[in-house]
């Protein structure tokens, strides 16, 4: 038996009494991909500001792979392997997209490089490259991250959480907005990406999240309501009450 | 292939060597003419370049508008005064200067950070107040009156060694440790370091996420600021023979302020130019009427609504095109005519 990337026990948080995430625990296996799903509210976001350190639980632990890292801030998580993306656009968009790239990979550049020369960052150079070729952002690595379309700022992001060197990807709603070709572009690269990284991930998109995941965990009114493969998920009685009330 | 932030500070290099060859002929006819006044006027007026430049860093780069930035060229400015008052040594001074902007600026560092946006400007500002009023009322440090009679010193640079009265010698002393400061900025905006300082003004939020401890960049970036500020004010002394409250208030952090926006906020060269024609047009229009006042308040609003980059923001802009069109012009060459064409029209 493999050991998890993640795993979180008993995780809970509230907000002015009301349990946004009330005792959550999962484990998410190495290079698979695993989606959160649940209909709004259910405390999917809050659950993510959790894990990557954005909130801090009121009970419940975070391990990463193996290690309690519980409390800690994220900037610390980042540096222990916890990357996430964000629902919201969140880039640095009067920089280049090469520099916002770049940013992400020379924090792993040893802190001996932090006050030389930026060309003498080569790790960080290579590491860009290798990420705009990746998510086909070369021909564009000139431009303003905020020039770029709705479509490649979402790629973007993406690359900027890969380019710091993650052992999990903690993606948030990857494919919001995006259009039908690009959503279906962007689960055949997270496909690609789950053999590189652990990916957890959340998720709306239905057809998406069951075409692509390897295991889901629902979540209803801040508890785990269920998980399990897709196809457990999609016949569960529980989870179809969730999502479309009692009939 | 160049990236956008080095390409503007290469832009930035070029108004900063010209800037400097200005200086330099400024110097050489200054002294045939056998001027003294106007050398030494430029001399302030470099000296509180380097406060404008330290405002600059920190708005330009960093994102953060500091309205008391004067409390290190202040703290700076007194310090060495008080060393210089017993021992007539101007490293000894730097030093003592550089110890106290150290730890006073990692003081007011910490307390600063907890806070950002407009609250940053604002707390800032209330910091200098009052170390500005502790000054005012401390009769050891000369309280309103400051500290006056501070000697004319030599200033030993290994080799030789020249009176801080020569107005030529201190004017180019000042000038090399100005140019210096900007090349130390631009520098350090060129490192790993210098540019998670810049993402910081780019979407603070984020960089957390990156892995960066926010506080300890936005920290360094203050600390730095502060030692360009502290520094420059060191030198002020040297020059006047005095030093006063006045250093550390609201009108020098402000002047500052008006400076760097005038002569274009994250440029750095802007700053420091800035800051030689607002105490210039002080000076030369103050000697015919004392209102000159109301002619920078002119020349700011000018420059915010029709150059809201600033005098050399707007000057740096055009190099920067002419630097993009000629880095991709081998390239334009080899495509077909129809894309040079509209090469030169972008």
């Amino acid at each position: 038996m493999t050991d998890a990337v993640l795993e979180v026990t008993g995780l809970s948080r509230s907000f002015a009494g009301l349990k946004a995430v009330d005792g959550v625990s999962f484990k998410v296996m190495p290079n698979r991909i695993t989606t959160v799903i649940g209909p709004n509210g259910a405390g999917k976001s809050t659950l993510f500001n959790l894990i990557s350190g954005v909130l801090r639980p009121d009970a419940g632990d975070v391990f990463v792979q193996g290690k309690r890292m519980t409390g800690l801030n994220p900037a610390s998580l980042n540096r222990q392997g916890v990357a996430r993306s964000f629902q919201i656009t969140n880039l640095f968009f009067d920089l280049s997209v090469r520099e916002n790239i770049r940013l992400a990979a020379q924090a792993r550049e040893p802190a001996g490089k932090m006050l030389r020369s930026v060309k003498k960052s080569t790790l960080a150079h290579e590491q860009s490259d290798q990420m705009l070729a990746r998510f086909d952002l070369t021909a564009k690595a000139g431009e303003l991250a905020g020039n770029l379309s709705h479509g490649e700022q979402r790629r973007l992001e993406i690359a900027v959480c890969l380019a710091s060197n993650p052992t999990i990807l903690l993606l948030d709603e990857p494919t919001q907005g995006m259009s039908h070709g690009d959503t279906l572009q962007t689960a055949e690269m997270l496909k690609q990406l789950a053999k590189q990284v652990t990916i957890l991930l959340i998720e709306h998109d239905i057809g998406l999240v069951m075409s692509l995941s390897d295991h889901v965990v629902v979540m209803h009114q801040g508890r785990k309501l269920m998980e399990g493969t897709p196809e457990a998920v999609r016949a569960d009685s529980s989870v179809q009450a969730a999502y479309f009330g009692h009939v | 292939m160049l990236d956008r932030l080095t390409i503007s500070m290469r832009a930035s290099h070029v108004i900063a060597l010209t800037f400097f060859a200005v200086a330099l002929c400024f110097a050489l006819i200054a002294t045939l003419l056998g001027d003294t006044f106007y050398m030494r006027l430029a001399s302030e007026a470099l000296i509180f370049g380097g406060l404008a430049l330290s405002v600059d860093f920190l708005l330009g780069f960093v994102g953060q508008l500091s309205l008391g930035q004067a409390l290190y060229f202040g703290i700076g400015a007194y310090a060495s005064a008080l060393v210089l008052m017993q021992v007539p040594s101007f490293w000894l001074a730097l030093g003592g200067a550089i110890l106290a902007v150290l730890v006073s600026s990692l003081i007011g560092g910490l307390i600063v950070n907890r806070v950002r946006g407009i609250y940053f400007a604002l707390i800032t500002f209330g910091l200098a107040q009052v170390a500005a009023k502790v000054v005012y009322n401390t009769r050891e440090l000369g309280a309103s009156d400051g500290i006056i009679g501070i000697p004319v010193i030599n200033i030993n640079l290994l080799f030789f060694s020249f009176s801080a009265a020569n107005p030529l010698a201190f004017f180019l002393f000042v000038l090399a440790i100005i140019m210096g400061f900007y090349l130390l900025a631009a520098w350090l905006l060129e490192t790993p370091a210098g540019r998670a300082m810049i993402a910081i003004r780019a979407n603070e939020q984020r960089v957390a996420f990156l892995g960066y401890s926010v506080r300890n960049v936005r920290l360094g970036a203050y600390v730095f600021a502060a030692m360009i500020a502290g520094v420059s004010g060191a030198l002020y002394p040297v020059l006047r023979g005095f030093v006063s409250p006045e250093l550390m208030y609201f009108a020098t952090s402000g002047n500052a302020v008006i400076a760097a926006i005038v002569g274009g906020v994250g440029t750095l060269i802007g700053a420091i130019i800035g800051s030689i024609l607002i105490v210039g047009a002080k000076s030369v229009i103050g000697s015919w009427t004392e209102h000159h006042v109301i002619f920078i308040g002119i020349l700011f609003m000018a420059v915010v609504l029709f150059m809201p980059k600033g005098i050399f923001g707007f000057i740096r802009e055009r190099i920067e095109m002419r630097m993009i069109r000629k880095a991709s012009a081998p390239t334009e060459a080899k495509t077909s005519d129809e894309t040079g064409v509209a090469g030169k029209q972008a």
